[in-house]
Order: structure tokens, then C-alpha cells, then sequence
């Protein structure tokens, strides 16, 4: 139940590589947006009667709204693959089982409804029946022209029953129509913000990140989205190399604002990854932002990773680790490896081997056992070659390869990386291939639940979400595959640049191991370890690691280096 | 001489292994950490029992100030305690049923005293594997003034009451939840010294304690 630990009073060049995505402040995920206003809006606006003759659309579905099948069910995935699309997890199951006689229903014409079917199903969707809800918009919207008033919040409050049940993509596809097909002005500053909080989660950034808020008329927006939309913008513009551009979206961003705050990270960010030579300047400016209260705390982390990261350049380490110790983490967070893996090359520089091998230590620890550090093995033995400390170097030279062969060998034998399970952890643990990764992995959990709801939506919005699933799915696998084919060569390459410096020292060591020692040699004096003042406390480390006391360890480890001179 | 021999061989393994292992993985590793609480001046108040007469239970309320010189000693300047006593059934029994006078029931009214306080273990301690707890445990020796009241006096209303004194022996632990607060468990002893024989009230008290200028 719980563990104890006590201590009687008495015993008393790192690569600079700053993907642009990853500096965008998340803010802390939501699963689902807003509830929306209380006030149905058919109470406003109610449909009249006549307003939505129930032959027209059944004789000739209208080109946007969302056709029952054959038709393309998500018009808003770009580039999909549906020769070639792997059905969903979700999709395989029922649709082995399925009657023959079903599958034709689905996909006979929509049948006609009456349009009072769309108060029952706002009724329906504010007594928290979201399926029945989901069942009767959708059907309201098959049979209804889009130029029926109440078409666009049909769409807005299907997508928000889809997000209600955690079909989340379902509910970005028919925001992001509502967003492109702008049929009711009323509708879109709800639609827009509903998207904003989908972007907080893992989510299709083609859709909504590029084709809604990257390409979206800015003139028209409320204050609430704008903000965002101007940022988004300024954003694509700066991922395709134009500042400028950039600039005259960040321009308009409200000075008090998170999004200003963002604006000037990523335009920092960008202009370090262009920059030739580092100035001081910069520094400074990461430092400024470093102690923005508008963002996120991992983003003020993150510009003082960025500052430490640049002083290190600077050979200024005593800089940099200022900037790591000023990165603050959640108590009992324990961090990230990168962190301490950079401090540990910085103390290395300042000489403080021992220093270095307590943070080395740190890595060991459990909740960094999976994450893929090559270097960490090349720095052991470094530290251990400078102690003079031989035997422990060579096997921390060897760990490496010990540790990677399998990797290593797949690399010689030219296979296919992204099967290699290290190094397709070690691509899927950062940038976009982390984002992509994690939106597929959303669609398949979002999968699997639509399956549940294969009742209660019906078998015609059934079908079209399978085939709205199916087609994301599809879109996302190959992005995912593209992004993994890069990560893992990049990945490779560090394993192997890694591999070939600890032969190098392995070679080096063995050559120190078997040297003569000189009559009259003396080891040199140990370094004396600072003592334990009165507000310290020590507990003896038995390879039982907690997350407190991961930036705490202190290594006593004798040199066993000759003193100059000997005879 | 094949003893020795013999010692030396049953030995050489041992020490090659041991020789072996600090080639291989040199050096030691300690956690140094910042003490996360630490006493400076603490008021502390409790309530406890007196279990152990037969014949009454005390309900007890305890105040006390303890100045902390370091981290592992300080002095409890000062601590009183006051009894509620409830008869117990025993008690009772006897009066009624066997005629037993009831002065030969005395009991605690109320102590005052003072200890040095040793405090020599600080730890900390996991909880379901989300949290850290601190705690540390301490040990208190001192003396006291004991006031006792005869029963009879009390049944009459007289009030005749008895000075004694005694040595305290505690040991007891402290769960901090934060600079400032803490939580006190403490088992005591008053080893009451009564016409040269020795007679124990113990107390088992939980306190809260109140830390004022304790260093970050």
C-alpha cells in the first residue's frame, strides 16, 4: 500500500531541434466542447412548415449535404486513398455480419421526413438523448435542401450530439461543412469555436487547422475566434518559410492575448531555426517570454529549454544551467529525459563528472526507460574515461550496442525501420508523427465506439459514419506511414552516428586498459565532496527511484587517474 | 598454520568478487535533498486519553511550545495538561457493592512540565504511489509536576489536591502536511514518584502543531 523510505539524521553539442509544432502552446485538453446555448435555436427560427418540401430533396439530394452512400461521405478529407483504404477497426466487425437486406436499405434514397422531425431531435438532444438526436438530424438533413434555414444548425447540433458521444472527428467533419458552407451566419461563430476546443485534442489538422482556420475569410469573425484564426494563419505561413506574411496575420493579434503571446514564441522559434549565428538578442527574447504568465507552463519550459539550449551554443554553460534549473515541473512530474540528458552534457563541460553521472543516473530511472537516448551511453563512458575508471567505460560503451543490436542489425540489413520497434518509438515519441500517431490512435478508440451506438443511430447515419471513419482512417494511416518513414531514418541516423563514437571509445578505452603503469605512479588526490549542510538530507540510492528526487542524485566515484609526473 | 590457509582460501573468492564488483560499477549514489519542512517554533494543542487506571479513563486536553535549536533537537519549554476522569464501571462496583472508600482512588487533575526533545529520524513515505508524505519521529525526555486530587475530596467537593513529581518519557511522530502545519502522535509516560514507589500515568495524545519561522 505504501512505501516508506527513511534517513536517520545521523547518516546525514546538443542538437538544436526546435520543431516548430511542438512549441505551440497546448492548452490543457477538453473532451468535449462547451455546452452549447440553452435556447434551442427552431425555437428562434422555427422551420416553417412549407420551407422544406420533403419531395424536392428526396428526388435530388442537395450537392453538400452528406449523401447516404456511393457518394463522398466526407468531402472534407483531402487526398484519401479509398482504393486502398484498410477498413476501420469499427467498420470490419458489423459489417461481416450484416444482412444483405440492410445493406441494400442503406442504400435506397433517404426516405422523406416531416421538418418538424428537427424540433423532436433538438428536443431529444437537450433531454440528453444524443443518439436518438443524432438519428433524426441526420435524416432531416438528407431529406432537406441546404438552403433550408435550419439545414446549417441541423449540421452544428449533429456534430455536437457525434462530439457528445466521443465521436469527435464525426463532429469535426460536420463543423468543418458548416464552416466551409457558411449557409447561416448565426451558426458559425458556435461552429468556430467548437472547432477551437477540437484543436486541444488529437485531431485531422489538415481539416481543421488548415482548410477551416488556415484559409478562413478573417473579415467576418467574432472577436472570440479571430484571435485564433489570425494565429492559425500566421502559423501556416511561417511552416512554408514566410515570415512576412506571418506578420501581418500576428499584427492583428490583441496584445493582451494568448495568442499574441504564441505569435511571438513561434515567430522566435522560427527565426532560430533560420538564424546562421545566435545573437544575444534572441536569448533575451526567449527569457522575456520565458516569464510570460499568458502561457502554458510547458511553453514557458520550453522557451527556457530554448534558452539554455542557446547559451550551450554559446559555449555560456553556466548559462545554461541557469535556464534548466529555472524550468519548473508539476511536483512529482519527472520531467523529460531531453532535459536532463542536456544538463548532463552541459555539467560535463564544466567538468563536473560526478554531477553528471547523478544525472545519467536519473535516466536510468523507469519513467525514462523507453526513451530512445543513444547519446546517454557515449556520455557514461566519457565520464567514466576521464575518472580513469577503464572497465566501467568499455561497458558503457558496449551497453549501447548491446542495448540497440536489433536496431542496429535491421539498419545494416537495410529492413524496413518502421518495424523496428525501438526505432518506431523513438519516431512515434515526438513532432508530427506523435500528432498523427495520436489521431490515429483517436480514431481507432472513436471507432470502436461507434460501433455501439450502430442502434441507436440507425443504419443509414451508421453507414455514413462508418464510411466518414473509414476515409479518415484511411487519410491518416498514409500520413502517418509518410511521417514514420522519415522519423525512423532520422532516428537511424542518430543510432548510428551514436554507434560509430562508442567504437571509437571502445578502441580508445582498450588501448588506456592495457597501458603500463610507471613505477612510483601515484592516483591523484580525491576531489573532496561537499558536505551535507544542515538543511540537506541524504538517502542512500538502492536503485529504488522517486520522481522527487530524480534531479537530487550526488555520485561519490574515486578517480583512478595517475598523477602527472610519476617516474 | 592450515587454518589460516584454509580461512585465506574460503576467503579469496569473496574478496575477488568484492574487488570485481567495485571495478565494475564504481562509486555510490545518494539522493541529497532540501529539507522540505523544518521546526522553528511550534505551538501545539491535543487531546488524549489516560487509558491505563483501572478505576477512571482521563479525557485530556494538552498545550505546549517547543522551541527547535536544529533539525534533531529542541526543547518543549513548556506543556499542560488537563483531565476530565470518567469513572469506570469497576470503579463503581466496588463503592457500591463492596463498600471500598473511595479515597483510595486518587486521581490526575492536571500536569505541567518540559522536555528536550531528539529527533532522529526524518522521513518521507509514499502514498498509494501519488504522493509523498513527510514524517519524522522523536523521542522526549523531561520532568513534571503532577496534581492529583483524592476521590473522596472530589465526591465531597472539598477539593483536596496533591502535588508529585515525575519523569516524562515520550516517543512520538509528526506527519507534516505543510510548512506551517503538522500533526503530532505522542505516547508518554509519567513515571510518578509517590512515597518512594513509582507510580505511571500514560497518555496517548494527538496534537496539531503549528510551525512558526521555520526556514525554507
Amino acid at each position: 500500500m505504501s512505501v516508506v523510505r527513511m534517513q536517520p539524521v545521523t547518516a546525514a553539442a546538443v542538437a538544436l531541434v526546435l520543431a516548430l509544432p511542438g512549441f505551440a502552446q497546448t492548452p490543457a485538453p477538453q473532451s468535449t466542447p462547451p455546452p452549447p446555448a440553452t435556447k434551442a435555436p427552431a425555437a428562434a427560427a422555427p422551420p416553417p412548415p412549407s420551407a422544406a418540401p420533403a419531395a424536392a430533396p428526396a428526388a435530388s439530394p442537395p450537392a453538400q449535404a452528406p449523401r447516404p452512400a456511393g457518394a463522398a461521405a466526407a468531402p472534407a478529407q483531402p487526398g484519401a486513398a479509398p482504393a486502398v483504404a484498410p477498413a476501420a477497426p469499427a467498420a470490419a466487425a458489423p459489417q461481416a455480419g450484416q444482412p444483405a437486406a440492410q445493406q441494400a436499405a442503406a442504400d435506397q434514397p433517404p426516405p422523406k421526413v416531416d421538418p418538424k422531425i428537427f424540433d423532436e431531435a433538438l428536443k431529444d438532444y437537450f433531454d440528453n438523448k444524443q443518439e436518438q438526436a443524432a438519428r433524426k438530424l441526420y435524416a432531416f438533413i438528407e431529406s432537406t435542401p441546404p438552403t433550408d434555414e435550419n439545414f446549417a444548425w441541423a449540421q452544428y447540433f449533429l456534430a455536437r450530439c457525434l462530439i457528445d458521444l466521443n465521436l469527435r472527428h464525426g463532429g469535426a467533419v460536420y463543423l468543418a461543412k458548416v464552416a466551409h458552407e457558411r449557409s447561416n451566419p448565426q451558426v458559425l461563430p458556435k461552429t468556430l469555436e467548437a472547432l477551437k476546443v477540437l484543436t486541444q485534442v488529437p485531431h485531422d489538422e489538415v481539416l481543421i487547422d488548415e482548410q477551416i482556420f488556415g484559409s478562413l475569410d478573417l473579415g467576418f469573425l467574432p472577436d472570440s475566434v479571430s484571435d485564433y484564426a489570425n494565429y492559425q494563419q500566421g502559423l501556416v505561413d511561417l511552416r512554408v518559410g514566410n515570415e512576412r506574411w506571418a506578420r501581418t496575420h500576428f499584427v492583428k493579434l490583441d496584445d493582451e492575448g494568448v495568442e499574441a503571446s504564441r505569435a511571438k514564441f513561434a515567430l522566435l522559434v522560427t527565426r532560430l531555426r533560420n538564424a546562421k549565428q545566435v545573437d544575444d538578442q534572441m536569448i533575451d527574447d526567449f527569457l522575456e517570454l520565458s516569464k510570460d504568465q499568458k502561457l502554458t507552463q510547458e511553453a514557458r519550459n520550453e522557451a527556457r529549454l530554448a534558452v539554455a539550449r542557446l547559451r550551450y551554443e554559446k559555449k555560456d554553460y553556466e548559462g545554461a544551467l541557469k535556464a534548466y534549473d529555472m524550468v519548473q515541473l508539476p511536483s512529482l512530474d519527472p520531467g523529460r529525459a531531453t532535459l536532463y540528458l542536456e544538463e548532463a552534457w552541459t555539467r560535463y563541460n564544466l567538468g563536473q563528472l560526478r554531477a553528471t553521472i547523478g544525472l545519467l543516473t536519473t535516466l536510468d530511472a523507469p519513467s525514462f526507460r523507453d526513451e530512445f537516448l543513444p547519446d546517454k551511453y557515449i556520455l557514461r563512458a566519457l565520464v567514466y574515461r576521464d575518472l580513469c575508471q577503464y572497465l566501467p567505460a568499455k561497458r558503457a560503451a558496449k551497453e549501447l550496442t548491446r542495448r540497440f543490436s536489433d536496431s542496429l542489425e535491421a539498419i545494416r540489413e537495410r529492413d524496413d525501420l518502421t518495424q523496428d520497434f525501438r526505432l518506431r518509438r523513438a519516431a512515434n515519441s515526438h513532432g508530427s508523427t506523435r500528432r498523427t500517431a495520436k489521431f490515429l490512435e483517436s480514431l481507432n478508440l472513436e471507432g470502436e465506439q461507434l460501433g455501439r451506438h450502430a442502434g441507436g443511430f440507425g443504419e443509414r447515419l451508421y453507414k455514413h459514419l462508418q464510411k466518414v471513419y473509414d476515409l479518415a482512417h484511411a487519410e491518416a494511416e498514409r500520413l502517418y506511414q509518410q511521417r514514420l518513414q522519415e522519423a525512423v531514418r532520422e532516428e537511424a541516423d542518430r543510432l548510428l552516428r551514436a554507434d560509430e563514437q562508442v567504437r571509437l571509445m571502445e578502441y580508445e578505452v582498450g588501448l588506456k586498459l592495457y597501458e603500463r603503469v610507471k613505477r612510483g605512479a601515484k592516483l591523484v588526490q580525491p576531489e573532496k565532496q561537499p558536505a551535507l549542510t544542515s538543511a540537506q538530507i541524504a538517502f542512500k540510492f538502492t536503485g529504488e527511484y522517486w520522481n522527487d528526487e530524480l534531479r537530487s542524485y550526488r555520485v561519490t566515484i574515486p578517480s583512478r587517474c595517475i598523477e602527472e609526473g610519476a617516474q | 598454520m592450515k587454518r589460516t590457509l584454509l580461512l585465506l582460501v574460503c576467503l579469496a573468492p569473496v574478496l575477488a568478487h568484492a574487488q570485481g564488483e567495485e571495478l565494475e560499477n564504481p562509486g555510490t549514489v545518494l539522493a541529497v535533498q532540501d529539507r522540505t519542512y523544518r521546526m522553528a517554533s511550534e505551538l501545539w494543542i491535543g487531546i488524549g486519553v489516560a487509558p491505563l487506571d483501572a478505576f477512571y479513563k482521563g479525557v485530556t486536553g494538552q498545550v505546549g511550545y517547543v522551541y527547535h535549536f536544529s533539525d534533531s533537537f529542541a526543547w518543549q519549554v513548556g506543556r499542560g495538561l488537563l483531565s476530565y476522569n470518567i469513572k469506570t464501571g469497576l470503579r463503581n462496583q466496588l463503592e457500591t457493592q463492596f463498600g471500598v472508600s473511595p479515597t483510595a482512588f486518587p486521581q490526575l487533575n492536571w500536569i505541567v512540565g518540559s522536555d528536550v526533545m531528539w529527533t532522529p529520524i526524518y522521513g518521507k513515505t509514499s502514498w498509494l504511489n501519488s504522493s509523498v508524505g513527510h514524517f519524522e519521529v522523536f523521542g522526549t525526555l523531561g520532568g513534571s509536576v503532577v496534581n492529583e486530587r483524592i476521590a473522596a475530596d472530589v465526591a465531597s467537593g472539598s477539593g483536596q489536591t496533591v502535588f508529585r513529581p515525575a519523569i516524562h518519557l515520550g516517543l512520538g511522530a509528526r506527519l507534516f502536511t505543510s510548512k506551517n502545519v503538522s500533526f503530532r502522535l505522542d505516547f508518554s509516560n509519567e513515571f510518578v514518584i509517590y512515597k518512594g514507589l513509582e507510580a505511571n500515568i500514560l497518555l496517548v495524545q494527538l496534537a496539531l502543531a503549528l510551525n512558526f519561522g521555520g526556514t525554507e
